[in-house]
């Protein structure tokens, strides 16, 4: 599509990263810094071992980690974070059975006026229980879900973990109501994206991505399926679900006419099928569907790619 | 310009619209009436909007920008009072308009089960926006409940909804499965497992007897007497046609208002489309022929020809994350056969039906990425018999791949229970194989898996091999039938360890290849689910016998034999009398058994009631010659008459025999209990027999006396008559858990070995919680068949459907 201009968004995640095992340590694949080029210097001049910094605990403890605050922590670029104002992070590792195929990690800076949630639930005693997030303004909604948990089925963590599927939710905090709602509507929080975090052994967890309309997580998101179950023995993608703030709803409903569908390599959605890694793409908008930048997420299941989830800002 | 009016604004009404306004843009002048306050919307997408996974603003099909720009008058939310054919006028309430040509598109409301309570506020159908909103609204309250009714398309959907906008949910289905129309029992059991999966409760079988609450719906009651909390109640048992104002136009209406192939109806100039028409007296419920119809209709108004056929239908659910297909015809009927793959790992079941070398039906859950190329086939009723051995792996596949027969051990969990007899579980193996056992000795030496009674050999030879692949080479083993290649005892601990309960469940975790089994393994499944699960499974009158299934001996001339149980082989003059007359009465022969019992052969299968409940009448119950079950406990005279006696023997046998009765078991049980070593009740060659002794009391086990001959075996000498039947009772119970079916006793303890029989029986503690389970067993299963069977309604099974020995009258 063409490349449409808005005006700048000011976006609740600053940067984006993943990083890939080589050997014994973890190595920067590519990463979205807008802008913050002294804190990309810093990140491209290291590497992680198993433990070391962010990506590396996500790696040994083979869980998603939340990180606020900096300061005193393990993490490894205290001082280039500072300087970019960054001060949060959040760690999410793909893992294929027991394999580490990357740790993607995003970057936030605190700020009063950046609204959204990025939120890890794990399963304790039945219950999706909140691990950690990182809320930014969103203080009350932070205070609201320390405070909540779900149980099967319920709401859009305990969806995505007994869906085993990502899932969008659409207009979290009006009209329609879900478990937090009301607090979310005055966060300002709109859509709402889970999806299930498979690691090693048998702990459950599922990431969120609430996007706030005016400091959005993202401006689009999609759902893609590429389990052979649901599109037959050749390696492809079909669209599930999807919304856009300029396309409005991406989905199709399949008794009119088939999802739009796409083989690897096909794209950048194919790009990752064909990888198996997670895919950043910025600074071209005309491969991004016109948006700045664009992430696109794996998750794995019975040894290969089950769902692509990207988000676009 | 010609004045087309449309009543009704929905999604059949909607593509008519498209397909005129591309035909022929200038045509005609349009109004359309709705009802509902708003345009046309993709009302089968309600279903996410529910939930929450989409917003109205994505299901609107037509804004009011469409509509503007395409001219026409939109009349929302004035409900339409009446039309006058005759004057060709449609009044609403705002006033009348005049027609040329008059589109009913009114569509249907929800079936409302009119049952007490079913006006109650609180109370709402999902058919429209309204309904939605009323729903989201209820989930709002935290903590609140809804009972669905329903366990349909549009049910399961709200239901799933409702459970994610955070609500305990409850569906009642009066079917035994769910989505009975769409899918077959295997299916609709792999549906109801995912939603319980979500925490969504399915009650089957449910009857609605009435709604209650103060001023709104606050409790859903059961016929069953179940008491379901609420505060919310969604009605989602069907759609009725909307045809009143049809009707009271005087339109030609049957069951909906009646069209031909160009969806005209009888009046001239009036035409209808959509869910309230009838068709060749079809009524159409799913979106697909609606679309069609609407094709058509657009190209009648315009004049062009056209015709409306029906079509087959696929179906999908809109619950995120199940993945269900199902299309075509899979009812049971002769000369169908069936393609059946399971993979109870991933949850995925797949049948084909195909009748004449075509496909005429499939239902898919779990993996449905062919459904479509298997409904094409459908649709084009081809020959398939040159690729019907892949047909099941679908278009991409050639090669003929087999089921995994691992993959039911694959799919346990580490925590699922392996070995009973000493609690290891899957993930104790797979530790010691990753630790370095590598075969079946070293894992009984390091776990003690398999150690005891053996039974779970098949079941860790098949964790050594998916945990070490082809390192490891499971022994040949006898499966069950060719539905299975798990043995009796693979079938039997699975069973128990991944807490099967149903036969759709056996059919579908253990991977059966066939849809339902077969007359080899629906007996022994049978079995086995009412001996481990007394309380959840229901027995399964067509899984057994004849015999059992008509409670009588079928004999060689195909009339029955009766015989009444006389406890421990003592009866009464009046017992005789009874027995006499019904003789008599019945034409039966009379024969005395060698188990102590009157045994009356001869009698007809339609009189089988009438007897029973003769010897009701009399104060005796069934024997149950033709069972796998106790039979009888013979017993000779004993201390009170017999100078040998050396304890009450009939007494034990009578207090024993009125303890088992009732009971199923692997194969026949027969006992006995004899005074004294002379032993003239010859109970060493039972299954269980019992010698009384000065002493107390010689109990043995394992004898037989027929195909094969043996000796009993001594289990325990005891003091007392109780614990004489403790220990019987126990040891029954113990072959009723482990033994496959079809073992007689002396078999069973052959492959497990009388010494592990006698360990777990001596541990006092395993001892009664066995007599514990067997007891509970009874408290389900100690009933007279007969008594159950001698009423009107039951009684008219007997009953012969037609005497084809009579030649038809001219």
């Amino acid at each position: 599509m063409d490349t449409v201009l808005d005006a700048p968004v000011k976006t609740f995640i600053q940067v984006t990263e993943y990083w890939i095992p080589e050997g014994d340590r973890l190595v920067l694949a590519t990463g979205n810094y807008g802008g913050l080029a002294a804190f990309e210097e810093a990140t491209r001049a290291i590497s992680f071992g198993k433990g070391e910094g962010l990506p590396g605990k996500a790696w040994a403890e083979e869980r998603p980690v939340v990180l606020k605050g900096f300061d005193g922590s393990y993490f490894k670029r205290i001082e280039a974070a500072a300087e970019a104002g960054l001060t949060s992070a959040v760690a999410v590792p793909v893992f294929d059975g027991d394999t580490l195929r990357a740790v993607l990690v995003v970057l936030c800076g605190d700020d009063a006026n950046r609204t959204g949630a990025i939120e890890v639930w794990h399963e304790a005693d039945g219950l999706l229980m909140l691990d950690d997030g990182y809320y930014g303004a969103a203080k009350h909604f932070e205070w609201v879900s320390q405070h909540t948990h779900f149980p099967r089925g319920q709401g859009l963590p305990g969806g995505v973990w007994s869906a085993e599927t990502p899932m969008l939710f659409r207009d979290l905090g009006s009209g329609y109501r879900f478990i937090r709602a009301d607090s979310a509507g005055k966060a300002g929080l709109t859509t709402g994206l889970g999806l299930p975090i498979p690691v090693p052994g048998d702990k459950t967890f599922v990431l969120t991505l609430l996007s706030a309309r005016g400091t959005p997580i993202a401006r689009r998101f999609e759902i893609w399926d590429a389990r052979p179950v649901k599109v037959g023995k050749d390696k492809a993608a079909i669209l599930v679900d999807g919304i856009c703030e300029r396309e409005g709803a991406l989905w199709t409903d399949d008794t009119q006419e088939p999802p739009r569908r796409i083989a690897a390599n096909q794209g950048n959605v194919g790009r990752v099928l064909a990888s198996g890694l997670p895919e950043i793409f910025a600074g071209s908008p005309k491969l991004t569907e016109g948006y700045d930048a664009m992430v696109a997420l794996p998750i794995y299941d019975d040894g290969a790619i089950a769902h692509i989830v990207a988000w676009y800002v | 310009m010609q004045k087309l009016v449309v009543i009704g604004a929905g999604m059949a009404s909607g593509r008519m619209l498209e397909h005129l306004l591309d035909a022929a843009p200038d045509a005609f002048e349009i109004t359309v009436f709705n009802a509902e306050p708003r345009g046309n919307y993709n009302r089968i997408m309600l279903s996410p909007v529910l939930s929450g996974e989409k917003s109205y603003a994505e299901i609107v099909t037509h804004d009011d920008a469409w509509y503007a720009a395409n001219k026409v008058t939109c009349r929302f939310g004035e409900k339409v009072l009446s039309v006058d054919p005759s004057r060709k006028v449609v009044v609403g309430e705002k006033g009348e308009v005049a027609y040329d040509k008059l589109v009913f598109g009114t569509g249907s409301s929800a079936f409302i089960i009119p049952c007490p309570g079913h006006d109650l506020p609180g109370v709402v159908a999902f058919r429209d926006l309204e309904d939605t909103t009323a729903m989201v609204e209820a989930a709002g309250k935290p903590g609140s409940k809804a009972v669905v009714i329903g366990g349909g398309l549009l049910g399961l959907e709200a239901a799933a909804a409702l459970r994610l906008r955070g609500m305990e949910v409850t569906v009642l289905h009066i079917a035994s499965h769910l989505m009975e129309r769409q899918l077959d029992p295997a299916a609709g059991y792999l549906l109801k497992k995912d939603l319980e999966k979500r925490g969504i409760t399915v009650l089957l079988e449910a009857s609605t007897r009435e709604i209650i609450g103060n001023g709104r719906a606050e409790q859903v009651n059961l016929a069953d007497g179940t008491e379901l909390p609420c505060d919310i109640v969604v009605m989602a048992v069907g759609i009725r046609p909307a045809v009143t104002l049809a009707q009271d136009s005087g339109i030609p209406c049957g069951r909906a208002i009646k069209v031909d192939a160009q969806m005209r109806t009888e009046t001239p100039d009036v035409f209808a489309v959509g869910e309230c028409v009838e068709y060749n007296g079809n009524l159409f419920g799913l979106v697909a022929p609606l679309y069609d119809q609407a094709r058509v209709l657009a190209k009648t108004l315009v004049g062009e020809p056209e015709t409306f056929a029906m079509r087959e239908l696929s179906t999908k659910l809109k619950v995120t994350g199940c993945d269900l297909f199902s299309a075509g015809d899979f009812a049971d009927a002769p000369g169908r056969e069936d393609i059946v793959y399971r993979d109870p790992a991933r949850g995925i079941y797949k049948r084909l039906v195909i009748e004449n070398d075509r496909l005429i039906g499939a239902v898919m859950y779990g993996d449905t990425a062919d459904g479509n190329w298997f409904f094409g086939l459908i649709k084009e009723g081809g020959d398939i018999s040159e690729m019907r051995e892949t047909l099941i792996f679908g278009p991409s596949y050639q090669g003929g791949a087999s089921a995994d027969p691992l993959s039911a051990v694959a799919a346990l969990p580490p925590d699922a229970e392996i070995c009973g007899c000493n609690g290891v579980c899957k993930g104790d193996i797979v530790k010691a194989i990753e630790a370095g056992a590598s075969d079946l000795g070293a894992i009984r030496a390091t776990t003690k898996a398999s150690a005891s009674c053996g039974t779970c050999t098949g079941l860790v030879e098949q964790v050594l091999s998916v945990t070490l692949g082809d390192d490891f080479v499971i022994p040949a083993a006898q499966p069950v039938c060719g539905c299975t290649d798990l043995t009796h005892e693979d079938v039997r601990r699975l069973i128990k360890t991944a807490e099967l309960k149903s036969q759709e469940a056996v059919w579908q975790e253990l991977g059966w290849k066939t849809r339902n089994g077969c007359h080899v393994c629906r007996p022994a499944v049978n079995y086995y689910l009412l001996a481990d699960w007394p309380l959840d499974y229901r027995d399964d009158p067509q899984s057994r016998f004849v015999n059992e299934r008509n409670h009588a001996n079928i004999q060689k001339d195909g009339t029955y034999s009766v015989m009444p149980r006389m406890w421990g082989g003592m009866t009464t003059p009046e017992e005789l009398i009874a027995i006499a007359e019904a003789a008599k009465k019945y034409d039966a022969v009379v024969k005395v058994t060698g188990g102590q019992r009157i045994d009356l052969l001869g009698v007809k299968k339609e009189d089988l009631p009438a007897i029973w409940y003769d010897l009701n009448e009399a104060g005796m119950v069934s024997g149950h010659a033709y069972t796998k079950g106790l039979r009888t406990v013979k017993t000779c005279v004993g201390s009170d008459w017999c100078r040998f006696g050396t304890q009450d023997s009939t007494g034990l046998g009578i207090r024993l025999e009125k303890k088992l009765w009732g009971s199923w078991t692997p194969h026949k049980v027969k006992l006995a209990v004899s005074g004294c070593p002379r032993n003239c009740a010859e109970a060493t060659c039972k299954d269980v027999g019992i010698i009384c002794v000065d002493s107390g009391y010689q109990v043995g086990v394992a004898g037989a006396a027929g195909m094969d001959v043996k000796e009993t075996e001594r289990l325990v000498d005891v003091r007392t008559e109780d614990e004489a039947i403790e220990w019987t009772t126990a040891f029954i119970q113990l072959y009723r858990e482990t033994a496959r079916y079809l073992d007689r006793p002396y078999k069973w303890v052959a492959k497990v070995g009388l010494d592990w029989v006698k360990e777990v029986l001596a541990d006092d503690a395993e001892r009664k919680a066995l007599v514990d389970r067997f007891d509970v067993s009874q408290s389900v299963y100690q009933v007279d068949p007969w008594a159950e069977r001698a009423v009107p309604d039951a009684a008219r099974r007997f009953q012969p459907l037609a005497d084809l020995t009579v030649e038809a009258a001219e």
